[in-house]
């Protein structure tokens, strides 16, 4: 075998690559299935919020905004507005850690790509509207 | 064919040739069109993936799209290169690419060129691009585009000369350097010069490899370190010449090496009796397919080998190939002498 | 007749230098007189933000400085401040710890050999490195939720237990993987023109590789044997058998041998600590705000690219008074303006390949 010189066992590798199974993904004609524990654009459960401020204050590059407002039926807080910037959020998965209640839930969609960078600031209703695929807290 | 050339020349005679040759011209140009195409999938399927698949079915449409864009682009010479010689680069580098393919002779019927100097031709003509590729790297005024010129100069006219040596063996044997009888004498010989002149082929292989500026001796438009050399500054339609000049010195390269080495029109194991039935197969078909597995040799060594150094590529040419070229001239011409 | 120095601008966008990094080449024909290299162009003041974060808001950061081998950086620093407040990480932690970084330095290694070998010319084994890494990748995914930036670790244990059937399929990748390592060795080291390109390229010997500061593969090369998983073990390395791979040449073919031996030996503690894995809790009870207490700490581990270390001064608040990381990648390539006099530029973007920088560290 070594009087074969090294460049041709080279080339023999290369050959039989040629007919082996090809490895790449036929995105975008076929969505790309990602596993449970993905971490994709959040989700908002409106009525779960306390309004305990923790997502705010552990989000290590500030992209959470909240205004809460006195409850009208009953005691504590309700969600008056929730904005992410998707421009700063890097998806890093800590505001669901905190988050006491499960209002925050990360979902498997990784589709974020707009036209135009004021798309990317999230409001309220579409987080609530984001409610494919969402992740299960005990994955 | 070649009965036309010899005989009287009349006006008939000179409007068919001449529409032929420009059916010889479209062959050439689909040959580069499919030729990248090929490149693509088989590169693709050497590196575990699917090649074009998006434009027409089977991605065949690829290269259309990809020639399309460059010729609707913007033509941008910059400001500080020297512009009369930035336009004459890309055609003194083009035009000798397709006039050596006059002197093929593709069947015993079809050639265009019956001369008794048809490899001299070849090799005198093709020397002209390398002026060309020089003036790309010296007219575009950038520093990336001088170095790529200088090497390849360096290296095209360092390779010429194992190229020349290593055919005139062939020639030797032969006694002529008429392609068209060259091909004949394999007929008479029984086997291809493939097999006497073993040593002279391999030489010519890896001489042809860097006269066409080929991984692994692609120094002058090394991507990762010279991002594109010498023709850097080119964009569109210009661009797109060079790049035909590349694939077409590919289609004259690999027909001349199927006729000196390969046989040209001949079916093979001739010399076997009783395989009389493969002489049915028309003489244009063998020619296609032993040009075919050239082809793919090329795109096969350039998936799987990198590239030299300067230092090597230069050292490689003077001190090994050179010799061995040599060698081979002289041993197969004492051998003709006392055989 | 006379002759002039050019000086040549391989610029912060060039396909060859591994991220956004200037070198200001005077060269001589051909051959190089003097090279500069200028950073600075992907700094983000990581440790000047770090200053502002509580640690475990630090933790996403340091995830992209060296992004290829993002959970060793995570383990620096939850390292450094574990042993500043004395903590005991329960064993699985400990396990999941070493096999995620282990697979993180296989996976850094096989981009060092796609990259290294696309400068050098060869087009394909980009691609068959790549395959591999991206079962490494997709692992990580069903982990931890992302493929490069994955923010698992957490000052005392990791977020994440392993899901169903993750460590079956990491052993079957480290088997796999083992029998790609010889093929890769087949489609390259025996090839002539490769040993053409590395072989007596970028030699230096140990004397000037201590001077210089380096660590990792490059002192490894030339004969020193100082590797922090044997000569200072930290977590459970002291478990493991492996080998560290030695050379004595110090040019760059000595240098790609040792990092695809390297990928072997990490992949053998791979297989061990499957094997070995206990059950257990993954996180350790450390209160929700962590305050380390008032001192100093500076602990290093060995990373993909060399010694990463990291320096904490806290002041018993939450956050950090000071960070700073000592990066491998911005002290290995000090060395390159004294290795690249007399190259030629080939020769130039070889022995910067085989350095292994990656400009997330270079510029943090």
């Amino acid at each position: 075998m070594s009087a074969i010189p090294g460049f041709m066992k080279g080339l023999g590798y290369t050959f039989k690559q040629m007919f082996a199974e090809k490895s790449t993904y036929d995105y975008p004609n076929e969505p790309l299935k990602m596993p449970e524990r993905f971490r994709g654009i959040q989700y908002l459960d409106v009525d779960k919020c306390i309004v305990c401020l923790q997502c705010q204050r552990i989000c290590p590059t500030q992209c959470i905004d909240i205004k809460g407002k006195p409850n009208p039926e009953g005691k504590g807080k309700v969600l008056e507005s929730f904005d992410i910037n998707f421009e700063i959020c890097i998806l890093c998965d800590l505001c669901t850690e905190v988050c006491p209640t499960e209002a925050i839930l990360m979902t498997n969609n990784y589709e974020l790509a707009t036209y135009s960078r004021d798309e990317l600031f999230k409001d309220m209703k579409w987080l609530n509207e984001n409610d494919e695929n969402i992740r299960r807290g005990d994955a | 064919m070649f009965n036309w050339l010899h005989g009287p020349m009349t006006v008939g005679t000179l409007l068919t040739i001449s529409v032929l040759a420009v059916v010889l011209l479209l062959i050439v140009l689909a040959f580069v069109t499919y030729a990248i195409y090929f490149e693509r999938k088989v590169i693709g399927w050497i590196q575990l993936r699917h090649g074009p698949t998006e434009h027409g079915p089977l991605g065949l449409l690829q290269t259309p799209a990809d020639v399309l864009k460059l010729l609707i682009k913007e033509d941008i010479i910059p400001k500080l290169a020297d512009k009369p010689l930035f336009i004459l680069a890309p055609v003194l580098a083009f035009v000798p690419s397709f006039t050596v393919v006059a002197v093929i002779p593709f069947t015993d019927a079809i050639g265009f060129t019956d001369t008794n100097v048809g490899l001299l031709i070849y090799v005198a003509l093709s020397g002209i691009t390398i002026l060309g590729t020089l003036l790309g790297g010296w007219a575009s005024n950038n520093k990336y585009s001088l170095l790529g010129g200088m090497r390849s100069a360096a290296q095209m006219i360092s390779y010429e000369i194992p190229l020349i040596l290593s055919a005139m063996g062939v020639i030797v044997m032969a006694g002529t350097m008429n392609l068209r009888e060259i091909v004949e004498f394999q007929g008479q010989m029984g086997v291809w010069f493939v097999v006497p002149q073993i040593v002279g082929f391999l030489v010519f292989l890896i001489a042809a490899n860097a006269e066409m500026n080929r991984s692994p001796f692609d120094l002058p438009e090394a991507e990762s370190e010279l991002v594109a050399g010498y023709h850097t500054e080119y964009s569109g339609f210009r661009f797109a010449i060079f790049m035909l000049t590349e694939y077409v010195y590919m289609f004259a390269m690999s027909s001349l090496i199927v006729v000196l080495f390969l046989g040209g029109w001949l079916p093979p194991l001739q010399w076997i009796p009783g395989l009389g039935f493969l002489k049915a197969v028309p003489g244009i078909v063998w020619f296609a397919l032993k040009f075919v597995v050239v082809v793919f040799y090329w795109i096969w060594l350039r998936g799987t080998m990198p590239r030299f150094r300067t230092e090597t590529l230069m050292n490689f040419a003077w001190k090994v190939l050179l010799p061995v070229s040599l060698l081979n001239l002289v041993a197969t011409a004492v051998i003709k002498a006392l055989v | 007749m006379r002759t002039e120095e050019l000086t040549l601008n391989v610029g912060p966008q060039h396909p060859s230098t591994h991220g956004v990094l200037r070198l200001v080449v005077k060269l001589d024909g051909e051959r190089i007189t003097h090279v500069e290299p200028v950073i600075g162009y992907l700094h983000r003041g990581t440790e000047k933000l770090a200053e502002g974060l509580n640690f475990t808001q630090i933790i996403p950061y340091t995830d992209r400085m060296d992004y290829l081998a993002a959970m060793l950086n995570n383990y620096c620093l939850v390292h450094a401040v574990e042993t500043l407040m004395g903590l005991e990480i329960p064993e699985r932690a400990e396990y999941l710890r070493v096999i995620v970084m282990e697979l993180n330095r296989v996976a850094s290694h096989l981009v060092w050999f796609g990259t290294y070998l696309l400068d050098i010319g060869a087009l394909s084994p980009f691609l068959f490195a790549f395959n591999e890494r991206e079962t490494i990748l997709n692992l990580f995914n069903e982990l931890c939720g992302a493929r490069l930036t994955y923010n698992y670790m957490r000052v005392g244990g990791v977020k994440w237990d392993a899901p169903e059937g993750w460590l079956e399929k990491v052993d079957e990748f480290v088997k796999r993987m083992m029998q790609k390592v010889d093929e890769f060795h087949t489609l390259v080291t025996g090839n002539e023109i490769f040993l053409n390109r590395m072989r007596g390229v970028g030699k230096y010997d140990a004397g000037t590789a201590l001077a210089f500061g380096l660590s990792g593969v490059n002192l490894r090369c030339t004969g020193v044997d100082y590797d922090i998983r044997k000569f200072k073990p930290y977590s459970i390395y002291d478990r493991f058998e492996f080998d560290v791979p030695l050379s004595q040449e110090g040019d760059c073919y000595a240098r790609y041998l040792l990092r695809l031996e390297e990928i072997r030996q990490s992949l053998r503690i791979v297989e061990q600590a499957v094997a070995q894995i206990p059950d257990g809790p993954v996180m350790a009870k450390v209160p929700k705000m962590l305050r380390p207490p008032k001192g100093e700490v500076y602990t290093s581990i060995e990373g993909a690219r060399g010694e990463l270390g990291c320096h904490i001064v806290s002041d018993g608040k939450d956050k950090p008074y000071r960070i700073k990381w000592r990066r491998p990648s911005f002290v290995n390539l000090q060395i390159l303006p004294k290795l690249a006099v007399g190259l030629n530029m080939s020769d130039l973007v070889a022995v910067l390949g085989a350095i292994d920088i990656v400009l997330g560290e270079v510029d943090g």
